[in-house]
């Protein structure tokens, strides 16, 4: 392959397309949208980071205002915490606007995060949102499809492509350079926008750690950029093979509804039927069901708990509770509380794998589907998809448990059995011990750990490529001059 | 010549695989809204099975008092999905149709969300709705897209101009057959949607109907404006698929970004932390002030008083979690009133935009849009506000618990009857399809029917 042949006709074809009107209006418009999509999606990122900082402030000066009571009534007390978005979730909305926001977390119950935007909005929400990462995936390739179709349909209708092909040039150069061409065409659209993200990037002074940010952002470009580059492929690919640009336009139309569309509405349909996700009254009834059969650490008389009281009794060899050397009651309510965080873990880890059973069905089709894998790239660098939320989901469970079993633990040690409820004057602990629990301060994922989760969906983009070359170069001998 | 025409377009296959494509995906939409209904209706079973469960064993357990027992028992408030729903699913996986309540502080309850898969209320749920507002349109487009200029690209079109005296008349013929054929799908699939669906005829039934047919129609009048402008098979396929993704793709979602920029809910935040210190602080302060303030919101309650130099009561308790409710009363007022006002913009802006119009309309019919979750909320409101009521001073003059008769303590149901103003929905259609019409008749009378 003769790199120079390779470079004329790119540039050939750049040059040729970009002598259209039309074409430069279509660039203007997508720069337009994309620069609307970028700084909307930035300042609304901005604004829910400053909103979570605010109210997180508050929650947490409040926590410490307490004044000195029973740690029982602060675990109920609780805490709120709010869903911090990810610096580059501004670059592709993904799942954030379904997932919640807010969490109230308390003694004893798991609530569910509330609020995701989806249900502050109504049936708008649905048509989908404009964030960068839509327009690439979804908007773009069709304006890579409509530059592409007639690449070389449109010189063999002329005639031309015998000229071309009798100088020496093989279908091979002819193909790469058409694409590389086209690909460089694309680079006009988003390119502008990949540097103004980059800025807003270096900006940024809510991030804590911009070199991993950076390198998310260098991995998301590069995706992207091959994402484009196999689509641009596709379409000079089909162009060549096509015997009309009618035709081929129609089949290149039809690559895009099926990928964007219909692959991942029938694996949804697919995903529904085979794996049943529970409702929240169910999975509620369930786990309060297995917690009624382990025992009510409230009931003085459970069972369970006698059985814990009895054991007890007998190690620290007393004839009361009273007598023990701490609270009685804390050490039963952390009990309670190991045993139904334990519970309520278990099913919620079964009820993640049906979604992540679910989910798979649809990030499966991404060796089939450069759409959804380049979507599933884009959403996991950018911190909204999936992997993400339940991430944080954890983190909130965790800190949910250890608040509980703080509280329980100061009241093993600082309360006494004689105390006969948490109105007493002796039941109330210093509030200093409120100032010494931590504030919830939410991770993203490591790189690393994103990466791992994506890998079919990179294997997907590299072996399309890989594809392509394989199918250029052997191509040559089937495909027709006229 | 109609024979003809119909022959010609029966013989060709792509216009049958286009019908095809419709229908298979309205069945598979049908069959998506019936299990919805199914699944809901099993929800709505398993609950009223579990509430009774639940306050049975409650009960046995929690005989002694009162105001104990009503800490853990919950009622259940249900939204009815009327069987239409299963045509336009709407919000109906986002917001619960079903609440479960104590009477405890409500604002810290009435924001539960179901379980769901986040990654499929992204995707969406591929209704009848659905294949209707994004299918249809692809094959209108593929349908009409090159009926003039096929004929003139391959070289038939001066046999026509030598045949007819009147060439528009063979084209109304051509766009005629093709619109029948699609009413025709959408019809059979709106009858098949009656029956398997069980959904009674009524003033709701005919307006999906109609916003259905008129929307398909409009379809029609874009495609015949489009090809008014003679130009190339690939121009016009070019225009076409411009409009389609500009009219559901692009046109919605900046809507959607506008309308949340201009009303920002904070206030969604904000009724969490009123809700939760209004009631938990209580905890810390005197017992009085409290107690003033709940007999203020129920003077008839004001008989009942805190017994003097005792740590707690009942009376105490619940006028505490009432505090809850009291403080973040603006703000959740505020939060409703937005969530409103972003459903009315929305609703007035999309009188311009047949896609969303259409959408928005349906869901509405259906009772699945944002006004019927926030009518649902109101009824869970003055539920919630009854239950409070009844119990009240049960619990505050300890009366015991065997008295009462804990059986008729079913799920409730809460129905809405949309108001549906037939001309705010149908004139947008009517207008927008006459002045393609119109403007198309203007570019054929203009152009003289040469080759």
């Amino acid at each position: 392959m003769k790199i120079q042949v390779v470079r004329i006709i790119a540039k050939q074809v750049r040059k040729n397309t970009i002598k259209n009107r039309s074409t430069r209006w279509l660039i203007g418009i997508f720069n337009v949208l994309l620069f609307f999509a970028l700084i909307s999606g930035f300042y609304s990122y901005s604004h829910q980071h400053q909103t979570v900082e605010h109210y997180s402030h508050e929650v947490r000066e409040k926590w410490e205002k307490n004044p000195d009571k029973h740690p029982h009534r602060m675990a109920h007390y609780g805490y709120v915490v709010f869903r911090q978005k990810h610096p580059l979730s501004f670059f592709d909305f993904g799942m954030d606007s379904y997932v919640g926001n807010a969490v109230f977390l308390e003694a004893h119950k798991q609530n569910t995060v509330n609020f995701s935007q989806a249900s502050l909005s109504n049936g708008l929400l649905r048509f989908g949102e404009i964030s960068v990462g839509m327009l690439l995936q979804l908007l773009l390739p069709l304006l890579i499809f409509f530059w592409g179709f007639g690449l070389i349909t449109e010189e063999r209708q002329h005639g031309t492509l015998r000229i071309l092909l009798t100088q020496d040039v093989s279908w091979q150069e002819l193909i790469i350079g058409k694409s590389v061409g086209l690909f460089c065409l694309s680079l006009m659209v988003y390119l502008p926008c990949f540097i103004l993200a980059f800025i807003l990037l270096l900006l940024d002074t809510s991030i804590y750690n911009h070199i991993e940010v950076i390198t998310r952002f260098l991995i998301l470009v590069i995706s992207y950029l091959s994402y484009f580059f196999i689509l641009s492929l596709l379409a000079v690919y089909v162009s060549s093979q096509s015997k009309s640009s009618k035709a081929s336009l129609i089949s290149l139309i039809g690559f895009w509804l099926f990928f964007a569309l219909i692959l991942p509405k029938v694996s949804q349909v697919a995903g529904k039927n085979l794996f049943v996700s529970p409702s929240k009254i169910e999975f509620d009834t369930v786990v309060e069901q297995e917690l009624i059969k382990q025992g009510d650490s409230h009931d003085p008389n459970d069972p369970h708990f006698k059985k814990i009281k009895d054991s007890l009794l007998k190690a620290y060899h007393v004839d009361s509770t009273h007598k023990l050397p701490f609270n009685y009651g804390g050490y039963i309510m952390r009990e309670g509380e190991r045993l139904s965080a334990e519970t309520y873990q278990k099913h919620q880890i079964k009820l993640i794998e049906v979604y992540k059973k679910q989910q798979n069905l649809i990030k499966l089709t991404a060796p089939l589907n450069p759409l959804i894998a380049i979507k599933n790239i884009s959403m996991s660098l950018s911190g909204t998809d999936y992997v993400a939320y339940h991430d944080f989901q954890n983190q909130v469970e965790t800190y949910r448990y250890h608040l509980a079993q703080t509280m329980n633990e100061l009241q093993m040690k600082y309360i006494s059995n004689k105390v006969k409820n948490s109105a007493d004057k002796g039941a109330r602990i210093s509030k200093k011990h409120w100032e010494e629990f931590p504030d919830f301060k939410a991770q993203f994922l490591p790189l690393s750990v994103v990466i791992s989760h994506e890998i079919v969906s990179f294997l997907s983009l590299i072996s399309w490529i890989l594809v392509f070359w394989i199918l250029v170069k052997y191509s040559g001998k089937h495909l027709k001059a006229f | 010549m109609i024979v003809l025409l119909i022959k010609n377009f029966i013989r060709s296959k792509g216009f049958l695989v286009g019908l095809a494509i419709l229908f298979i995906s309205g069945m598979i939409g049908l069959n998506i809204g019936k299990q919805f209904l199914d699944k809901n209706r099993d929800i709505i079973e398993k609950t009223a099975h579990f509430q009774k469960e639940n306050i049975h064993r409650y009960v046995q357990y929690m005989d002694k008092e009162m105001g104990l027992l009503l800490y853990y028992v919950r009622f259940g408030l249900v939204n009815e999905t009327p069987n239409i729903v299963g045509l336009s699913i709407g919000q109906r996986d986002i917001n619960p149709s079903l609440h479960s309540v104590t009477i405890r502080n409500l604002e810290e309850q009435k924001y539960t969300t179901d379980l769901m898969n986040p990654m499929y209320q992204l995707i969406g749920n591929m209704d009848l709705s659905f294949v209707i507002i994004y299918f249809f349109p692809l094959i209108i487009i593929s349908f009409g897209f090159n009926l003039v200029s096929e004929e003139k690209e391959e070289g038939t079109w001066s046999l026509v101009l030598s045949q007819t005296s009147n060439p528009q008349k063979m084209l109304r013929l051509k766009v005629g057959i093709r619109y029948i054929s699609i009413l025709f799908i959408l019809f059979l699939l709106l009858i098949i949607a009656k029956f398997y669906l069980s959904i009674p005829f009524d003033i709701y039934l005919i307006t999906y109907i109609l916003t259905a047919f008129l929307y398909v129609s409009f379809w029609f009048s874009l495609v015949w404006l489009v090809i008014s402008f003679h130009k190339s098979s690939s121009q016009n396929a070019l225009i076409l698929l411009t409009s389609w993704i500009t009219l559901t793709i692009i046109v919605p979602a900046l809507m959607n970004a506008l309308v949340i920029q201009l009303y920002p809910i904070p206030e969604a935040f904000s009724t969490v932390l009123e809700s939760r210190d209004g009631y938990h602080t209580q905890w810390d302060k005197a017992k009085e002030p409290t107690i003033e303030k709940f007999h203020q919101l129920y003077p008839q309650l004001a008989h009942f008083q805190h017994p003097k130099n005792k740590d707690f009561s009942w009376l105490w308790y619940y006028a505490m979690q009432q505090m809850g409710d009291e403080t973040a009363i603006e703000s959740s007022k505020i939060l409703k009133e937005k969530i409103r006002k972003r459903e009315n913009l929305s609703k007035t802006l999309a009188l311009l935009i047949p896609t969303i119009h259409t959408q928005l309309t349906m869901n509405a019919v259906c009772s699945s849009d944002m006004a019927n979750y926030l009518k649902f909320v109101e009824a869970l409101e003055e539920f919630h506000k009854q239950k409070r009521m009844f119990f009240y001073p049960k619990i505050f003059s300890d009366t015991p618990v065997s008295s009462e008769n804990w059986d008729n303590f079913n799920l409730e149901y809460f129905k809405n009857q949309p108001f549906i103003n037939l001309y705010m929905v149908l004139l947008p259609y009517i207008i927008t399809t006459i002045l393609c019409l119109l403007w198309a008749n203007i570019n054929f009378g203009r152009k003289k029917y040469t080759l």
